[in-house]
């Protein structure tokens, strides 16, 4: 009897109301019929200035709906794609000639001329898109704006083709339309635009405050949920883990100089951050022969970009806690990002590191390649394996990497060349030269 | 600009109640079938209160259901009427309805409102000869009546009972006019047979457009209208969710022919009576009408226009036809025991006639380009055969008589087929009654409880309609009688 006791009471020790919702967890089903995505650049796609059918085919929710073998219809765009990039100067808008272009990609039909638009997209990611744009944004008419390309960008996608049929129909909102989809199962990758704006614009006053980011994500996730629906959400990702923001010692990785030069040089030190326009400009002039001094905004001081990583972890903090009252599944997408830039990883015999031209970031260094796409599919999927006691196939990251060119992006110089002689203007209007080693 | 396929699963019923029927709607048997399936086998107080066992009995009005040349035996006039209560408790506990539906803590309910339902029967005979006896009974033998509604159609899809796209509501009266002549072969035997005419009411409602099923075949229609360039199937199962949930309603009757017989040996002391009782299989040809309605505000609605669905499946003529099956009886009594009788039945149902329910609608495609509503739908529900076994007794003290019984009944609803139509099973039941007569006149009261086994059912096919699980059913009967004799006792 005092052994049954003895055994009772342990048992009753050992449960903890984690291990409960982990089994709860496992015993959730996950229907996959209806698989919608709410997000914005990096879940749409976008890499390597733009977005365009050839990114938005490899981006992270689309490799992972391949996967899942779930239709996942797309709202793809002709070449040269479309979408403002962050860091560089806004493209104007620019509507194709007829025979040239459609804009909206249509899928092919077995009777030629017979194409026609999908009616309806499941990736609902807008590049540039802010949470409260998921709420408040919708498709406006005309469907070209020329002077707002934002609102260009959310025609083509939310509006496109209602905006042009000869019915009257709802324009939805981005959460509106993922709610019409009637989904069984949601991701939303909502966040990430409001703070690269504000860390691109070196302003980390412009990352929304934790509670009114709570409020409208809560809204967001429970609109989804009341439905029934299976939702994933995913942590934002530091800007500072991105190779937009290099480290000295990152940037002399990429341009092989010592970097004590560039701390002598421009007056960086180990906690700031260069921007790859301020890359390009030291690069220009190592090859000039001529330190000048660099742009204002090409360097993120230490302190600021603390800042932001702080103001990042407080929004994160606000997801989780979002995600574990509405019963919503986490990834840390934020987490995978540092891992990226402080460890990195091994894609068969290829390094993949968090560096511009690293392999995991395009060339607008803060939206991932197709490499880095798969990668955080691979890890969304382990996610959906492990919660719901699914065996989706994760993506063989090989042939990928292979066709993948941002795993090819490589510095100008070639190691065998011999260091720089640089000149600097000096004060006296002698040129010094200063040997490298 | 999209082609819908077809829908899937209707029942016909027309909308036309004859005069009689209308008249004698207080004569519907309702609540769940109390024998196998939608047989009904209290139609009478007295038989009732002895378990059904009343073949080799039969020595009341009731004799026309029990075994017809009963009424042989009964000089003089009788009049009798009786009258039954049902109040049955169905309870469905899904097996793995979709996630997140809302189950009640007791199931969902699948009982009548109001929950009790009086169904009647009636009887009269004239003694012609001494040989001849004719008669005329009114009684219901099959009848249905279920409800598993929890919901308005607006509600959320997880809040309504899952197993609505098998059926919502089903009801189904058919009554026998039955002139019945007896003739008395010897002072002890007589054998009787009874013409009928049946008229029969049949209603069934049910959900459509099941996304995981025929919604699914709009969806494969449409597919390349609204996911142009993905798999075909997989953009079907999305399309259907876009899709509103409708409702089909069937209503039809029919008028058919039956025939009842029956033989029963009388011992001159009682020692052991006999008697073999068979009524026919009916084959029920019903014309009548299905209607159809669609929710609103469905996500394809202004993309396709609102009027798409109903122009589909437009209100229309529809025919169909069942069998209810033939019944064979056979049983034996015994009064040697002074004022006791003992009666046993087996009684045997050919259910195996209820394999399968075609439906033909008036509207297809061929008349009009926009519907699609088939030519022929055919419900398959491959009952099995079935059978009963009852005992009474049956203890007289005076003006007063004491009965009791017990009756199993095996039910030919096999698992596939279980569900909001048929939630059915295998049954115990006890039955208690008493009479007391006043000089010409005979009061008689009866309780059944009927228990049927809690079933549990896992059928494959079944997955995508949400029938699977456990039923748990109880029903209340209680009935009374009240029969004239005149003349001789």
């Amino acid at each position: 009897m005092r052994k049954n006791l003895l055994a009772l009471i342990g048992l009753l020790l050992s449960w903890h109301p984690g291990l409960l919702s982990a089994q709860a967890q496992q015993t959730r089903k996950l229907d996959t019929t209806s698989f919608v995505v709410l997000g914005e650049g990096l879940a749409a796609g976008m890499a390597n200035y733009g977005l365009n059918e050839v990114v938005q085919r490899k981006s992270f929710p689309a490799q992972i709906a391949q996967q899942m073998n779930t239709a996942f219809p797309q709202p793809l765009i002709q070449g040269p794609g479309l979408g403002d990039v962050l860091g560089y100067p806004p493209s104007p808008v620019s509507l194709p000639n007829y025979l040239q272009g459609s804009v909206r990609v249509f899928p092919s039909q077995p009777v030629k001329n017979d194409e026609a638009p999908t009616l309806f997209v499941f990736n609902l990611s807008v590049p540039n898109f802010r949470l409260t744009d998921s709420l408040n944004r919708r498709p406006v008419s005309p469907l070209i704006h020329n002077d707002d390309s934002q609102q260009t960008a959310i025609n083509m996608i939310l509006g496109f083709p209602s905006l042009i049929l000869e019915r009257e129909v709802p324009l939805w909102t981005q959460l509106e339309y993922a709610r019409a989809m009637a989904p069984t199962m949601a991701l939303v990758e909502l966040g990430y635009f409001d703070v690269l704006a504000a860390a691109v614009a070196g302003n980390p006053g412009l990352i929304p405050d934790p509670a009114s980011f709570r409020a409208a994500y809560a809204t967001i996730v429970r609109g989804l949920r009341e439905l029934q629906t299976e939702v994933v959400v995913t942590t934002i990702p530091d800007p500072m883990d991105t190779a937009y923001f290099s480290s000295p010692a990152s940037a002399t990785r990429l341009m092989r100089v010592p970097d004590s030069v560039i701390a002598e040089f421009y007056g960086i030190n180990p906690q700031d951050f260069i921007t790859p326009k301020g890359l390009s400009a030291i690069g220009n002039q190592f090859i000039r022969r001529q330190i000048e001094p660099l742009p204002p905004d090409v360097i993120l001081r230490g302190a600021v970009g603390s800042d932001i990583s702080n103001r990042v972890r407080a929004l994160n903090a606000q997801i989780s806690a979002v995600a574990s009252e509405q019963g919503a599944v986490l990834y840390d997408l934020a987490g995978f990002f540092n891992r990226i830039r402080t460890t990195g990883l091994r894609v068969g015999s290829s390094a993949i590191t968090g560096d511009y031209f690293g392999g995991f970031y395009s060339l607008d260094g803060y939206y991932p390649g197709a490499t880095g796409q798969a990668l955080i599919a691979n890890e969304i999927l382990g996610l959906l394996n492990r919660t719901y006691g699914e065996s989706f196939p994760l993506l063989d990251l090989g042939p990928i990497l292979h066709e993948d060119a941002v795993s090819k992006f490589a510095p100008a110089r070639a190691p065998e060349e011999s260091p720089f002689e640089l000149q600097r203007p000096s004060s006296s209007g002698i040129e010094d030269e200063i040997a490298l080693p | 600009m999209f082609l819908f396929g077809p829908s899937k699963r209707f029942c016909p019923v027309s909308r036309f109640f004859p005069a009689m029927a209308i008249i004698l709607t207080c004569l519907y048997p309702m609540g769940q079938a109390r024998g196998s399936a939608f047989s009904i086998a209290e139609l009478g107080a007295r038989a009732a209160g002895m378990g059904t066992a009343f073949t080799a009995v039969a020595d009341d009005g009731s004799a026309m259901v029990y075994n017809p040349a009963g009424i042989a035996f009964q000089p003089g006039m009788r009049l009798q009427m009786d009258n039954l209560v049902v109040v049955g408790f169905f309870h469905f506990f899904p097996l793995a309805p979709p996630f997140g539906t809302v189950v009640p803590e007791k199931g969902f309910n699948g009982s009548i409102r109001p929950k009790f339902i009086a169904v009647g029967s009636m009887y009269a005979s004239q003694q012609i000869s001494d040989r001849l006896t004719v008669g005329f009974g009114v009684f219901a033998p099959f009848g249905l009546a279920d409800n598993f509604t929890n919901f308005n159609d607006s509600d959320p899809p997880l809040t309504k009972y899952p197993g609505r796209f098998a059926g919502t509501r089903a009801r189904l009266e058919s009554i026998w006019f039955q002139p019945t002549f007896a003739y008395r072969v010897t002072p002890n035997s007589s054998f009787a047979v009874g013409p009928a005419l049946v008229f029969t009411h049949l209603f069934l409602e049910q959900s459509i457009l099941n996304p995981l099923d025929d919604a699914l075949e709009f969806g494969r229609e449409a597919a390349n209208d609204v996911f142009p360039g993905v798999d075909k199937e997989l953009a079907a199962r999305s399309i259907a969710r876009l899709l509103p949930e409708g409702r089909a309603r069937i209503a039809g009757t029919s008028k058919s022919p039956g025939i009842s017989a029956g033989y029963l040996y009388k011992h001159p002391r009682g020692v052991i009576n006999l008697g073999l009782m068979y009524r026919s299989a009916v084959t029920h040809h019903l014309q009548g009408k299905a209607s159809f309605a669609f929710n609103k505000g469905y996500t394809l609605e202004s993309f396709v226009g609102a009027d798409l669905l109903p122009k589909a499946f437009p209100n229309q003529k529809i025919r169909g036809a069942f069998t209810t099956p033939a019944t064979y009886g056979f049983g034996l009594s015994t009064s040697a025991l002074g004022n006791t009788t003992l009666s046993a039945d087996f009684h045997f149902q050919d259910y195996r006639r209820f394999s399968s329910v075609p439906l033909n609608f008036s509207e297809t495609e061929a008349k009009n380009p926009d519907v699609r509503t088939p030519a022929e739908e055919r419900l398959i529900f491959d009952f099995r055969d079935s059978f009963q076994i009852a005992v009474g007794f049956e203890k007289r003290h005076g003006n007063m008589a004491l009965r009791g019984g017990y009756l199993y009944d095996r039910t030919p609803v096999v698992d596939k087929s279980v569900g909001p139509l048929f939630p059915d099973a295998n049954r115990h039941s006890a039955t208690v009654g008493l009479s007391m007569r006043a000089g010409n006149k005979e009061f008689t009261v009866f309780y059944e409880a009927m228990q049927m086994v809690n079933r549990t059912t896992n059928v494959a096919g079944n997955v995508k309609q949400f029938t699977n699980g456990e039923y748990r059913n109880f029903v209340h009967l209680a009935g009374m009688g009240l029969r004239f004799i005149l003349g001789p006792q």
